[in-house]
């Protein structure tokens, strides 16, 4: 087990994980996440051994992981950060092969090519093994990456936002093997998402990361409902449940974007095609009708104050200006 | 099928190596160093062969070699492919140790030239990529060329120096790169030290191409490995400055076309890197010492001409290709649909 005990981490001023203290449950899926700036990355880089730990303790099987050499602990945990193009002419093999140069030291034995293959196969990539990087689609470069960290045969897996530059299809793929890492070899995964509805439906824990802490965690179902999702987001979150899975929708309740606005009552006698003429009956329709546009004026001013209240607009876009800013 | 393909372009490249070391060993301006003469034991072809041709090959062997594996480390280490000792102000430096050893210690001995010289390219080197480090460039190219800059600024102030002290002699010689400097060949075999360590570490150095956080992550002591390539490179340029002089492009062109040829990965092409280099030197010095013969032309003005035209169509093919695939990648967007791609079973 990964245990992080009272992390500080700071850049320049501010700190950017604050009294971080995080026991990362075996065999599961724990997605880290949080608005930008929060410090999902960082925290993701510190326990995964990529940053150097400035307070606090990083235990890896209540070792203390600054005692443990580089090398054993890449045998332990491997890391990817994301991964665009690497603008090297390497073929998928020899990415894989690197994966197990913790084990073998660049020298491959007959266990190393055996494991070579095993992963290149578990990511069904046997026949492209030869193409290079970077002439692969992103998912089968992903998929490329992941068979290079099976190779590696650590039991933790940290990946930082897997799903980036990856469309839709491919994004589902990558959460599928990521359960499968899981489920099938027994891994434990750390994964930072940015979607909370992939998080929602793929991990099996989640931690809520704000302002360089954690603000909550727990299992999937007590952390994907509105009161802690609009507290880590500063934003408002409607959850609905479909087939067992709970989906968040985070689109905003902008309704009074989708209300005509009309500036005089004649506007809205003719938008509603009212015609003017003279006649008794005529006038007193004209009536009614003026009333209900007072009427309609008035619940569309009611909604608009009513959204100013809860959506905050204003917070929240000034709060991703910040978030921007500390990236 | 690829490595079928590898291991003959290797057995070619090993061929032609084995063809121009003889045809090299064989030019000269005595014409009695033949195969029969020598099976015959005539003293004077003999001598003529171990004290003059053979050292000149191997020199070509060595300093191509050597210049080429330098080149390659450092295109892996700035992960910058226009990158080489002498667009990193690595060969300036060495040129300025060599002036200020002869300044205060007016000697011309090969060893403590080398030893300035190293020790200047590795400061240089060092200076060099920290400093690019902590600035952030837009763009990698503009990285080379602020390295030749900051070559150029070198290369300044050893002209100064030597102004200065009057040994502007010296600056001749040590700028001229030629194969034909008879007697200062003895450092050259230097270069096979870092040589046999770029062997050793290829397989570091190949990792080190992908990034810190890669290497981080399979347990790699990046610094070190940054330090013991910046290390492998002075040693390379001071010891080919001191020996033969500047011999540019090298470093540039080679790790590229072998790029282009075999990939990227160092542990698996360093050797067709080195055979590549030396077989490219060897053509060069044969059309320097042919074209006026019996005199001969400074290798590195062939090297420099030969050189040049290749970079120019590297360069040019380079920004075909990124044309090409900017409309492929439009291509693929359109018939993504039609993507055969094998599916993942889902689970």
């Amino acid at each position: 087990m990964i245990q992080l005990k009272n992390i500080f981490q700071t850049y320049g001023k501010g700190h950017v994980l604050n009294d971080v203290s995080l026991d990362i449950p075996d065999n599961a899926i724990t997605a880290l996440i949080g608005a930008n700036g929060a410090g999902k990355s960082t925290l993701l880089g510190v326990a995964s051994r990529l940053l150097p730990v400035i307070s606090g303790d990083v235990l890896l099987d209540n070792v203390n992981i600054r005692s443990i050499k580089t090398r054993e602990v890449a045998k332990q945990i491997a890391v990817l950060k994301q991964t665009q193009s690497i603008g090297l002419k390497v073929t998928i093999a020899e990415l894989v092969e690197f994966g197990r140069f913790p084990h073998c030291g660049g020298r491959l034995k007959a266990v190393d090519k055996e494991k070579i293959d095993e992963s290149i196969n578990f990511m069904k990539l046997n026949d492209i093994r030869d193409k290079f990087i970077d002439e692969l689609s992103g998912g089968q470069r992903q998929r490329a990456f992941i068979a290079m960290i099976l190779a590696q045969d650590t039991k933790y897996v940290f990946l930082d936002e897997p799903l980036n530059n990856l469309d839709i299809k491919y994004s589902v793929e990558m959460m599928h093997i990521i359960r499968k890492l899981v489920k099938r070899l027994n891994k434990t995964v750390v994964i930072v998402l940015h979607d909370i509805n992939f998080a929602s439906a793929y991990a099996d824990y989640i931690v809520a990361m704000k302002d360089g802490k954690i603000i909550n965690q727990g299992a999937v179902k007590d952390m994907v409902c509105s009161d802690v999702l609009n507290n880590v987001f500063d934003h408002n979150f409607n959850i609905i449940e479909h087939m067992g899975k709970r989906v968040c929708l985070y689109y905003g309740n902008h309704s009074h974007d989708l209300i005509p606005n009309f500036n005089s009552e004649d506007e809205f006698l003719n938008q509603i095609g009212h015609n003017h003429s003279a006649t008794e009956l005529d006038k007193s329709i004209e009536k009614s009708r003026r009333r209900d546009f007072f009427k309609f004026q008035y619940f569309v001013d009611k909604i608009k104050s009513k959204d100013k209240k809860t959506c905050s607009n204003e917070n929240e876009i000034e709060s991703r200006k910040e978030g921007t800013k500390m990236n | 099928m690829r490595q079928n393909i590898l291991k003959n372009k290797r057995l070619l490249m090993i061929v032609l190596f084995i063809l121009l070391f003889f045809t090299s060993l064989r030019i000269g301006a005595v014409s009695n160093v033949t195969f029969i003469n020598l099976l015959k034991g005539n003293k004077l072809a003999w001598t003529i062969l171990m004290s003059s041709r053979l050292p000149r090959t191997l020199a070509i062997i060595l300093a191509a070699s050597g210049l080429s594996v330098a080149g390659l480390i450092m295109q892996s280490i700035s992960r910058n492919k226009f990158m080489s000792p002498s667009t990193a102000g690595a060969t300036n430096a060495a040129g300025l140790g060599i002036i200020i050893a002869f300044i205060t210690l007016s000697t011309q001995s090969g060893i403590i030239q080398t030893i300035f010289a190293f020790c200047f390219s590795l400061v240089s080197t060092l200076l060099f990529t920290s400093v690019i480090n902590r600035i952030h460039v837009r763009d990698v190219v503009y990285i080379p060329l602020i390295g030749m800059m900051y070559g150029g600024l070198i290369s300044s102030i050893t002209t100064l120096l030597a102004y200065q002290f009057d040994v502007m002699h010296m600056m001749q010689t040590i700028n001229n790169g030629s194969f034909a400097r008879v007697g200062s060949y003895g450092m050259i075999y230097i270069i096979a030290i870092p040589l046999i360590l770029a062997v050793i570490y290829s397989s570091k150095f190949s990792i080190i191409g992908l990034g810190e956080d890669f290497s981080k992550n399979l347990g790699l002591n990046y610094n070190r490995v940054v330090f013991l390539g910046l290390v492998i490179i002075a040693l390379v340029s001071a010891a080919s400055f001191t020996a033969v002089g500047p011999l540019p492009f090298i470093g540039l062109i080679i790790p590229n076309m072998t790029a282009s040829f075999y990939g990227d990965n160092i542990k698996k092409t360093i050797i067709d890197l080195m055979l590549f280099g030396i077989n490219f030197v060897f053509v060069c010095d044969i059309i320097s010492r042919l074209i006026i013969f019996p005199f001969e032309m400074s290798v590195s003005l062939t090297i420099s001409i030969i050189g040049g035209v290749i970079f120019m169509f590297y360069v040019i093919a380079n920004i075909k290709r990124k044309n090409k695939s900017q409309i492929q990648s439009n291509d693929k967007l359109i018939s993504r649909k039609n993507d055969k791609e094998p599916q993942i079973a889902h689970d």
